[in-house]
């Protein structure tokens, strides 16, 4: 075991290094050799057991490209997992945050965190060239930041600026991008390629993640992520329970709902073409 | 030169009239279309919104069900490619089981929609159907953008799927039904009995 690692060390060495200390390693050489190949084929034997294989009969195969799922069995794997744990952890929090808090309570909450993302809505509204949609998000967050006490009303909505959505992974998809095989990412849920990477822009254009120390923002914005985990989950508490009962493979059909409305949010934002001038003008 | 101009004016005539008859088509398939889906959807949103308990309604809305859903057609595309390669005897047992279990999912789900309305938006072909959109408002929830497919192919409009937030209801199933099939062995046989698990299932419950 100790002299994989070993190899692995020297298997990994920038090429120029590696020819440099040749001398010095001549006898390992062959030993590093034989210990990369033999890396690579457990890398690749490892990589075949997560790759769902082709099939050779047309149907199955068109099938096999509808579900887009090349890597069905560590997907599977990421979602037994979560579904495991969500058992134990998040949805019992939900269901107790659902029971103790009243509706109202949880919708102002709702409200709060949905504005608190406003920001991260409206940079991808930039991004994705739709000035109507950056003027509706950014008329949200001004509003609803004022009149709405800190975002807890959702006072934007009723003076004709309603939510819509936005995020990295449509805005890659406006781009032209396409989704990228289908990904179940742990505690996360259902992605895809595209979608983690636009995930990823999005925790840098959330200005909460910036936020200085002192005045207790650290604070809020520990209290912020967690409150929008529980109350994301208990909004979907029936949902996903509905799933778990009537579907017969659940773990497909979160996949096929998940890519379907994917699609349809990318479409919408790009057929999206409203004038500027917001509606009262008209 | 007669001949010819009399050709001419046949030729524009026809092209004329088919070009009325091709503009007239679509726009009164669509109201049709639109007039069909508010009346199914007044009729539902008044069930579910009356006094009459959860039995009562179910008994109402059965009928409905009937006329106005292309039950065999949704089931035969949710089987999908497995339909071809069913025996009739396994097609049938199908379509009886997924009847009930499709008037299960809907009437299971009539007491959540207490307090609902509808507002109907426009009307766009989809393929050869129609798909009319839909906004359900419900109390103290969000707008929920819904699309009604309906198919005139029977002579009769008829639902043939409904789209919720962009998710296809009979697309999502037919995956779900083709995945369970494939990981299963990849017989027909193991969906029938699936299929009545649930069923039997769902009837304990509604029996406790």
């Amino acid at each position: 075991m100790g002299s994989v690692t070993d190899n692995q060390q020297i298997a990994s060495l920038p090429g120029g290094l590696a020819q440099r200390s040749v001398p010095f390693h001549r006898r390992y050489r062959a030993a590093g050799r034989f210990g990369s190949l033999v890396l690579g084929a457990l890398t690749l034997a490892g990589c075949a057991s997560m790759v769902a294989p082709k099939p050779k009969d047309p149907d199955a195969l068109a099938e096999y490209e509808e579900a887009n799922d090349r890597f069905e069995p560590l997907n599977r794997k990421m979602y037994n997992l979560s579904v495991w744990a969500d058992k134990y952890s998040l949805r019992p929090v939900a269901k107790a945050y659902v029971w103790a808090v009243p509706r109202p309570v949880r919708s102002s909450l709702g409200n709060m965190i949905r504005t608190m993302n406003e920001p991260v809505v409206f940079f991808n509204d930039v991004g994705a060239g739709k000035p109507r949609r950056a003027g509706d998000s950014f008329a949200r967050w001004c509003i609803n930041m004022v009149a709405g006490v800190g975002g807890f009303v959702d006072v934007a909505k009723y003076v004709g600026y309603p939510h819509h959505d936005n995020d990295g992974g449509l805005t890659l998809a406006t781009w032209g991008i396409a989704s990228g095989p289908y990904l179940f990412l742990p505690m996360m849920g259902p992605s895809s390629i595209r979608d983690g990477v636009g995930y990823g822009i999005d925790q840098g254009l959330s200005p909460w993640n910036y936020v200085p120390r002192g005045y207790g923002l650290i604070t809020f914005n520990w209290a912020y992520n967690i409150m929008g985990t529980i109350n994301t989950r208990a909004d979907h508490l029936d949902d996903l329970d509905q799933v778990q009962r009537d579907a017969l493979d659940p773990y497909a059909t979160i996949r096929s709902a998940y890519q379907q409305q994917r699609k349809a949010l990318a479409d919408s934002i790009k057929n999206d073409h409203r004038a500027t001038v917001p509606d009262w003008y008209n | 030169m007669k001949t010819s101009l009399s050709r001419r004016f046949v030729l524009g005539a026809i092209a004329a009239l088919a070009l009325i008859a091709g503009l007239n088509r679509p726009a009164s398939a669509a109201e049709s279309a639109t007039d069909f889906v508010r009346h199914l959807g007044t009729q539902l949103v008044g069930i579910v919104n009356s006094d009459l308990s959860s039995s009562e309604k179910k008994q109402k809305v059965l009928p409905l069900l009937q006329s106005d859903v292309d039950v065999d057609a949704i089931g035969r595309f949710c089987l999908g490619r497995y339909w071809r390669m069913a025996t009739p005897e396994q097609q049938a047992t199908y379509l009886k089981l997924f009847h009930q279990i499709l008037v299960n999912a809907i009437t299971d789900k009539l007491g959540d929609y207490r307090g609902v309305s509808f507002t109907i938006g426009s009307t766009t072909p989809s393929g050869e159907d129609q798909a009319v959109d839909a906004i359900l408002h419900r109390p103290q929830q969000a707008d929920a953008n819904m699309q009604w497919i309906v198919s005139t192919a029977g002579g009769s409009p008829k639902v043939v799927d409904v789209i919720g937030e962009g998710a296809s209801l009979r697309l999502t199933q037919r995956q779900d039904y083709a995945s369970y099939i494939q990981r299963t062995g990849g017989k027909v046989d193991t969906l029938l009995s699936a299929l009545q698990r649930q069923l039997d299932k769902h009837r304990a419950a509604e029996g406790d």
